[in-house]
């Protein structure tokens, strides 16, 4: 996906050091009045969390999470499954809608129906993308 | 040289650009010094006030201002390297370096055992740095900063106030409307 966006000028990929950091720069685009999205893996969402609870819940900040969930069939990684499996469960403590992507039937229809809700309820939103959408491919 | 004062002289300097505040004593001195739409102010999110400000920086023309704090910036030095790759030319980070969390009871923090973040700056790549200790130093490093392409790091120098000022009666959500609005978004 980084590489797709890389090629088209429509986008600007910045790539943070770490996950919270992205929040971080995508909230300061929106103070500004541009729109970002911030991709990540569910170990990296477990950076998240304190920047999601104090900026951009309280601020209203609405950022598009695209959240690769590992700790899933095929998992081969012990350390990837116990944040993958509580990536879901935290979003819904913190009140963050969620939808998972798991197979690409009308998949245009779900994210650009994601989106303008993430913008209408100025909230942020995640969409869990899972191996069985993408074909396995961890990482 | 204290932040406060520092911060009024500041705001004199920088017309109506853009400023995004770290938590705490920079948010609340900010507001007490100059209260204006285009304040950014940040309440947690400790670590990430000079990503927001890169994300600003990134998304107008405008030179953008970041108060930053040590403590703060201890927590995210990344964010340093993510400024110096992209190396926004308008990007100004201020770091209110008191050498404490003042914040949470005056703890003294690495800076006051020799981390040097204006040196960390440097060996992330960013080329124009400063390190200042008086109002006069400050002014005439924001000056350069002002006319000159950045990213520019300039690290402040303070000492602590014994009584620190009220907190700033402000709602996050309300601080990115105002914000916003001054962008026409
Ligand atoms: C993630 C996180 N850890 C700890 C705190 C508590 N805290 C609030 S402000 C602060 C100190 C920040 O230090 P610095 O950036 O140097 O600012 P100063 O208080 O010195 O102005 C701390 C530790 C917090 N709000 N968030
Ligand atoms: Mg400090």
């Amino acid at each position: 996906m980084t590489s797709l966006m890389e090629r088209d000028g429509y986008f600007h990929v910045v790539s943070a050091t770490r996950e919270e950091e992205a929040l971080g720069i995508a909230s300061g685009a929106y103070a500004a009045g541009r729109n970002a999205a911030v991709f990540m893996q569910s170990s990296g969402f477990g950076n998240c969390v304190n920047a999601l609870a104090s900026l951009c819940l309280p601020a209203r900040v609405p950022i598009p999470m695209f959240i690769n969930l590992r700790g899933e069939v095929g998992e081969f990684n012990i350390a990837q499954v116990a944040m993958g499996r509580s990536t879901r469960p935290i979003l819904d403590t913190l009140g963050i809608q969620h939808y998972t992507l798991d197979t690409d039937d009308r998949l245009g229809l779900r994210v650009s129906g994601a989106l303008k809700l993430c913008y209408a309820s100025r909230q942020p939103l995640a969409l869990c993308l899972t191996p069985m959408l993408h074909g396995g491919k961890l990482a | 040289m204290h932040r406060f004062s520092a911060t009024k002289r500041l705001l004199d300097l920088i017309g109506d650009l853009p400023v995004v505040s770290n938590l705490g004593p920079t948010t609340d001195e900010l507001w007490h010094a100059g209260h204006r739409d285009r304040n950014f102010y940040t309440y947690g999110s400790m670590g990430l006030c000079s990503s927001i400000a890169l994300g600003v920086a990134l998304s107008t023309d405008d030179k953008v201002i970041s108060l930053d704090g040590d403590g703060s910036l201890l927590m995210n030095m990344g964010a340093i390297a993510t400024i110096s790759r992209e190396s926004p030319a308008n990007l100004i980070v201020v770091v209110w370096d008191n050498e404490q969390w003042a914040q949470t009871g005056n703890q003294a923090s690495h800076t006051a055992f020799g981390t040097d973040l204006a040196r960390v700056a440097e060996g992330c790549g960013i080329e124009k740095t400063a390190t200042v200790t008086d109002e006069e130093e400050l002014e005439s490093a924001l000056m350069q900063a002002l006319e000159q392409d950045g990213p520019w790091f300039i690290v402040a120098k303070i000492r602590e106030e014994a009584e620190s000022m009220p907190v700033a009666p402000n709602e996050p959500e309300l601080t990115l409307h105002r914000f916003r609005a001054s962008y026409g978004a």
